[in-house]
């Protein structure tokens, strides 16, 4: 059977149910009195619990293509500013001192004690006593028409400056790589809520049918602290959760055929399944067998789409040259690379994981004048390429761009458990960091929020964890406040009871 | 029309709620109908979270005060005097209500007012109410729709689920054939398709239905198909969880749960061993391991994270974990502030966590208390040492050095230590001193001991290490010596006895160590008195037996251990759920809105499990009837199985719900054997589950039961079907997890060596439920297909239909070997036809239908034509030159893709 004929089939289908469905559901309001409690309650309902057949022809209301397709695209409450979003996530947390955050005063008082007016009642994962100041190791300019800062560790980024919006201030309540991750992607530090891309994807689903809705990719060796949790979809139906592809191997788990099964034997494969199990469904009339022929098709075009969007060899030479990719390795420019060529697809949520931040300076991979300068070299070419390619394509206005760490990092020396280093390295530190932001609806070359001379605590502009989301899901069309599903007998949302909009990063 | 007893018992509730709007005299009744309207447009703003104006309607005292202006919201007997019922109507909308939203409609206002004059009595909701006797109703055998459906009613539960039929103008479906209900059947009680032989009895009329159920629950499968419920709700896992996600020897425990369940224990007995088999008089080995449920907690050994931070996150899991499984009730939200909308108050919530957060464990790597598993061999040391101990003391004395063999408590934990110069915890775990340093614990009390024990291991010879009291002046209590250990190890030196609690001063010298050096890593001490029979002939071999033991390596599995008096934790109230804001002190209580707290029992957990198995507890009972008749049939009488109380939907069959209830406590003793039986003999269960368009649309998710259950396999039993069905399945039950082979590259864990070791021989085809699950990884094909990674409780596996799937089952090497191994089988038929039938019907338990057949045989003819052209693809496929076999390989995995094959009919 063509995929046309079951399109067919399956539209006909949803067609007569809609009808027979409304009609029927007027009906049984009326015979059984329910009253206007019960339907109310339907209605006014902000979610969209949409749960696959049998739950949408309960509601009767919206029966779409989604019940046969829980990734079929859904328009958003209000007028959206960007239809996908790439989060590049630095984990381990990069040194904004080292790169956005600008400090003399700090350089100055370096390798002097840290004053115990800062000191007091703060919690450090691995400082100890009274730690030494430590000032930045690398050289400032301000560059742009915005003139905002950026350090020379980054020469390609300073390119792109005024495509960009910081966000200076941002604060976490954690100071553990896990629940920190945690907080930044579900919101909570605790496990078990769905992860911001799971939120998106439910919300709008996919553009594209062939692909996976939440792509995630990791890069750096290892995968975030948080494990897969963090692109998990927690309470939500799993088909939310991101899926991860990868570079080595398969690029989605079981992707591949076996070997020695030529396409054309697959496709009679599944043509036999579909046929039989459309017998099926014959007899049994359950509509998750219209579903499952459903999702056997889009398994078979899946098997063609993903590699080949994940195979970065056909991209031109420049492109390559621009990213400064390395085909066939697990890296953050090809990484960068296929988030533009996923989003050009129409993949919702693209989620970069790069691992290696982790500047303690207990050796030279991890001290702030040795190591960190090598991951900024590592990402510094292809995030500046990754805003240049989607800028000529026309994609950076329907696309956001997300960029930061699980928290920051201390002006203050690591001293692990009061001893001297070797190294110079910074502990973990969420009080008050640097994000940035690019794409449709930012306010290009802005600057939100102020930390004080060493960098230490906010003086102005903070924001959270929950205003960061409140935002994203602003500029994709969702009141954060009336975003929910409901679980556990209560509505839950992303922001929890919390998050704003941060307004004055917004074009 | 015969009287419905089944209505008269709805009258007071449900169907009243049903009634609404159609009738103005009746008496409103509070849960059903005023509760619902309240928690809709009130609560947000005059609830458990905010009281705006001094005004809540979540407690009854609250609603009938004074508000801040002075004034009575509700007057009962006098709606129109009720501010409340004023501030619907008010048109000024600074003063009109709900405040910014839109007003109520008249029927709404109307009720309220009704149901303030009728007196505004408040009123439980049914989930907070025992369960009463029930009457069972009974049809009329003439009239109504039985006549061609008499094969229906099978047992009381039947007479239930009809009712509710005929009020919708429903019948129930016809019986299933018997090949379709013994699948059923057998993937119900024990999670894998039927034995051949049994399928064939049954089918062929030379066995009982009921002999098939019986014979399926005594089957060891049974209880491994239901662990993987209990397992999920358990949050069972091989791994601790957070960044590093070390591995956790818990296996035991899992093990624990099939065996009870196959012993069909008493879930009376089943709940009290796993929340306080430790409190239990004399508990055994086995009660101790049950208690590792709450042990499945997560344990965080990222460097740099505070132990008591994890500690409280762990008791805090427990409270709500407690909750979710037993009670239904969702605690999570009141760690903060009253529950939103159903009855339970902040500090109850507290008074929950007290009775768990007196347990030893402090999140440390080590896990500890953990329960030692000596060899046969130590074992009968053990018990020398015990007799020993018996016959120079007494039973206390010989308790008390057992207790410290088989898990070393009660010990303190070095965490603790303030004060350090030159010294430090090391790894922010160990305690180690450097040269001339020092530390100091407070509050140590060792009962008078004259031994001290410690748990270290040192790298370097020539440490002096002195403790003393109070401080570095202090008397010495202890001095010794500490050189370079082969491997971490537990050691005994004398010490000073002290009778009163003391601040205990640690201080370490070492002449050749450089500065900023770990003389030595110590995990915990502990005090313990001289083995008694001292100057007896045998003693000192006994006290090296006793120190040898201690220093064996034995497999473990972490318990739940209560702290002795002097070291009881105070529990106290956080402010907004804030571990670090402490408020009010408070004792161990149970929420008032439920059942009462009896004198006799103990308020520690014992007595909290005793509490929740109470015959007077309203939710335990109907929590686990909810669950059980979910694990059949896909949906719960209350659909929301998380959560029973005002936010949930009314029951589909509430009266039912209760009878089995009752019938599970009283008739069934809590047996769960016994509950799945008489809800697999009813006729409900044996119907047919084919439908048509029209019934899926009047009862879309079968919540009246008009057919019987079509639901897809779980993750497990997915790929449990596979390996039965070719042949491959292990039977070999218990044991370590096992790691049957997944793509490389999907371990990738931070700060971890461990690594995914493919499992070796019959270990690659254990069933689903012995596979290692890393929770910060778990295996990939039981993800797709929606199983729980165990990080928190999971009470429902939301099911979901996705292309993810659809590529698991047709590329994974688990499923080509599968399908391999079914067309060797196929193979040995006579011809083609018979071939494709014989593994359709081995797989799927039925007969291949013509249309069915001719779509598989074409799928042969393309496949055997394409691989005879490309033998080269065909020796990439199997390694084979049979092209026959590998179209009939093709042909197999395309049956074990079909819908009637990952759904159970």
């Amino acid at each position: 059977m063509s995929k046309d004929s079951l399109d067919r089939l399956i539209h006909e289908k949803l067609m007569r149910e809609v009808q027979a469905q409304t009609r029927r559901h007027f009906m049984k309001q009326c015979a059984t009195g329910m009253g206007g409690l019960a339907l109310s309650g339907f209605l006014a309902s902000c979610n969209f619990q949409n749960n696959g057949p049998a739950a949408a022809l309960k509601k009767g209301l919206q029966l779409t293509e989604r019940d046969l397709n829980p990734l079929a695209t859904l328009p958003p409450p209000f007028a959206p500013k960007v239809k996908s979003v790439i989060y590049l996530h630095m984990a381990g947390s990069p040194s904004q001192l080292e790169m956005f955050d600008y400090k003399p005063e700090l350089a100055k008082l370096h390798n002097q004690d840290c004053p115990q007016s800062l000191l007091q009642g703060k919690k450090f994962a691995f400082i100890r006593g009274t730690p030494k100041l430590l000032g930045p190791q690398a050289e400032f300019e301000r560059v742009g028409e915005s003139g905002n800062w950026v350090s020379e560790n980054l020469p390609h980024f300073k390119k792109v400056v005024d495509e960009v919006a910081f966000l200076k201030a941002v604060n976490t309540d954690q100071f553990n790589h896990g629940p920190a991750q945690l907080f930044m992607h579900t919101g909570t530090p605790r496990l078990g809520r769905p992860s911001v891309g799971s939120w998106v994807t439910y919300g709008l689903g996919s553009e594209n049918q062939n692909l996976p809705g939440f792509v995630v990719l990791t890069s750096g060796g290892q995968a975030p602290s948080a494990g897969k949790s963090v692109w998990g979809s927690g309470f939500l139906p799993s088909v939310y959760q991101g899926v991860q592809c990868r570079s080595k191997g398969d690029p989605v788990l079981y992707i591949d055929d076996p070997k020695g099964m030529s396409r054309d034997l697959k496709k009679s494969t599944i043509d036999a399944i579909n046929k039989i199990n459309k017998a099926e469904y014959a007899q049994y009339a359950d509509p998750e067998i219209l579903a499952r022929i459903n999702q056997y098709e889009m398994a078979y075009r899946m098997q063609i789409a993903v590699p080949e969007v994940m195979n970065i060899n056909n991209e031109p030479d420049n492109i390559k040259e621009m990213y400064g990719v390395e085909p066939g390795k697990e890296s953050f420019a090809n990484n960068c690379l296929l988030a533009r060529k996923l989003v050009e697809q129409g993949v919702r949520y693209v989620q970069l994981f790069d691992w290696g931040w982790d500047s303690h300076g207990t050796d030279h991979s991890t001290a702030v004048d040795l190591g960190l300068r090598n991951k900024c070299r590592q990402i510094d070419r292809p995030m500046t390429a990754l805003l240049l390619d989607l800028k000529q394509r026309g994609l950076l206005d329907d696309t956001l761009v997300v960029w930061g760490g699980e928290f920051g990092r201390t002006p203050m020396k690591e001293n692990r458990e009061g001893k001297e280093m070797g190294f110079m390295g910074r502990d973990h530190h969420g009080d008050a960091f640097t994000m940035w932001m690019a794409g449709g609806g930012i306010k290009k070359g802005a600057c939100h929020g102020e930390t004080d001379e060493i960098g230490f605590s906010a003086v102005d502009g903070a924001v959270s964890v929950h205003d960061v989301h409140a935002t994203m899901l602003h500029l994709l069309g969702f009141n954060h406040e009336q975003f929910t599903f409901d679980f556990q007998g209560r509505p839950f949302r992303l922001t929890d009871v919390h998050g704003e909009v941060i307004k004055e990063i917004l074009a | 029309m015969p009287i419905r007893h089944f209505r008269i018992f709805l009258g007071a509730s449900i169907l009243s709620a049903m009634l609404m709007g159609c009738n103005t005299g009746e008496k409103v009744d509070f849960a059903s109908e005023v509760r619902p309207i309240l928690n809709k447009h009130c609560i947000t703003c005059h609830g458990g979270v905010k009281k705006s104006g001094g005004i809540s309607f979540l407690f009854e005292e609250e609603a009938l005060a004074e508000g801040e202006s002075g004034k009575k919201a509700i007057i009962p007997g006098n709606a129109s005097a009720s501010e409340f019922i004023r501030r619907l109507h008010e048109d000024d909308p600074e003063l009109r209500m709900p405040y910014e939203k839109p007003a109520l409609n008249q029927e709404e206002i109307d009720l309220l007012e009704r149901w303030i004059n009728q007196g505004a009595q408040w009123g439980k909701h049914w989930a907070y109410t025992s369960p009463q006797d029930i009457e069972v109703p009974q049809q009329d055998q003439v009239a109504g729709f039985l006549p061609e459906n008499s094969d229906f009613v099978q047992n009381d539960i039947d007479h239930f689920i009809m009712a509710r039929l005929e009020e919708n103008e429903l019948s129930p479906n016809a019986p299933a054939p018997k090949g379709i209900i013994a699948r059923r059947l057998a993937f119900d009680l024990t999670g894998l398709p039927p034995k051949a032989i049994w399928f064939d009895a049954y089918t062929q009329g030379e066995m009982e239905y009921e002999t098939l159920v019986d014979s399926l629950l005594a089957q060891p499968s049974f209880g491994e198909k239901w662990a993987s419920w209990w397992l999920d709700l358990a949050r069972y896992a091989d791994s601790k969880g957070y960044e590093k996600d070390q591995g956790r020897t818990m296996w035991k425990y899992r093990d624990w749960v099939i065996k009870a369940l196959n012993e069909n224990m008493p879930y009376d007995q089943f709940t009290t061993e796993q929340l306080a088999g430790d409190l239990l008089p004399d508990p055994s080995m086995d009660q101790l391991i049950a208690t590792a449920f709450h042990r499945n907690t997560m344990n965080n050994d990222e460097g740099g994270t505070e132990d008591e931070e994890f500690r409280v996150a762990s008791v805090l899991d427990r409270v709500n974990t407690t909750f979710q499984v037993w009670q239904s009730t969702t605690m999570e939200c009141v760690q903060c502030h009253s529950h939103t909308y159903d009855p339970f108050r902040h500090e109850e919530y507290y008074n929950m966590m007290a009775f768990f957060n007196n347990a030893m464990d402090e999140d440390t790597p080590h896990e500890d208390p953990v329960l030692k598993f000596y060899s046969e061999d130590d074992q009968k040391t053990l018990d020398q040492i015990f007799q020993w101990n018996l016959k120079h003391g007494n039973q206390e004395v010989a308790d008390k050095f057992n207790k410290f063999l088989i898990y070393n408590e009660p010990f303190y934990q070095v965490h603790h230590a303030k004060n350090f110069v030159n010294g430090e915890l090391a790894d922010t775990k160990y305690l180690s001193l450097w040269p001339n340093g020092s530390c100091y614990y407070d509050d140590i009390y060792t009962q008078g001991a004259p031994n001290l024990y410690f748990k270290y291991w040192a790298n370097d010879n020539g440490t002096v290490m002195t403790l003393r009291k109070d401080n570095d002046t202090g008397e010495v209590l202890a001095r010794f010596n500490i050189d370079k250990t082969p491997r971490e190890i537990i050691r005994k030196v004398p010490f000073v006895q002290v009778q009163d609690s003391i601040r205990l001063f640690f201080e370490a010298e070492n002449t050749t160590l450089p500065q900023q050096t770990g003389t030595s890593f110590i995990s915990w001490f502990a005090f313990l008195p001289d083995l008694p029979g001292e100057g007896q002939p045998g003693h000192d071999q006994i006290q090296k037996k006793f120190l040898d033991l201690l220093n064996t390596v034995t497999p473990t599995v972490p318990i739940m251990i209560e702290n002795p008096d002097y070291m009881t934790r105070t529990t106290r109230v956080f402010e907004r759920g804030n571990w670090l804001t402490l408020t009010d002190t408070v004792t161990p209580a149970t929420p008032a809105i439920l059942n009462p707290w009896k004198q006799e029992w103990p308020k520690n957990r014992l007595g909290l499990a005793q509490w929740l198995v109470s015959k007077e507890n309203p939710l335990t009972a109907r929590t686990l009837v909810n669950r059980v008749w979910h694990q059949l049939f896909g949906n719960g009488f209350v659909a929301s199985l998380e959560d029973m109380g005002s936010q949930s939907e009314p029951p589909s069959h509430p009266a039912l719900l209760d009878w089995l209830s009752l019938r599970l406590m009283n008739e069934n003793e809590w047996q769960l054997k016994s509950l799945i039986k008489d809800i697999v003999m009813s006729g409900t269960y044996r119907q047919s589950s084919e439908g048509n368009p029209t019934l899926h649309q009047i009862d879309p998710e079968n919540r009246l039961y008009a057919r019987g259950p079509r639901l897809r396999l779980t993750a497990e039993q997915v790929r449990d079907q596979a390996l039965a069905v070719s042949g491959l399945l292990s039977s070999k039950m218990y044991g370590p997890s096992v790691m049957p082979p997944q793509p490389d590259g999907v371990w990738q864990t931070v700060y971890s060596s461990e690594t995914w070791a493919e499992s070796k021989g019959e270990d690659r085809y254990r069933r689903g439920l012995y596979t290692y699950i890393k929770r910060t990884s778990p295996y990939p094909s039981f993800m797709s297909f929606d199983a729980s990674s165990r990080e928190v409780c999971t009470i429902r596996r939301t099911v979901t239909n996705t292309p993810l799937q659809a590529l698991v089952t047709l590329n994974d090497p688990v499923y080509l070997e599968a399908a391999h191994q079914l067309a060797k089988d196929m193979q040995k038929a006579e011809n083609i036809e018979t071939a494709i039938a014989r593994g359709y019907e081995k797989a799927v338990f039925r007969e291949l239908s013509p249309d069915k057949k001719q779509a598989l045989s074409e799928l042969y003819e393309e496949s055997l034509a394409t691989f005879k052209m490309d033998t080269k693809a065909m020796d990439d496929f199997l390694g084979t030159a049979d092209a026959e076999l590998a179209a009939l390989t093709v042909v197999a995995n395309a049956i074990m893709n079909l819908d009637e094959f990952i759904t159970k009919s």
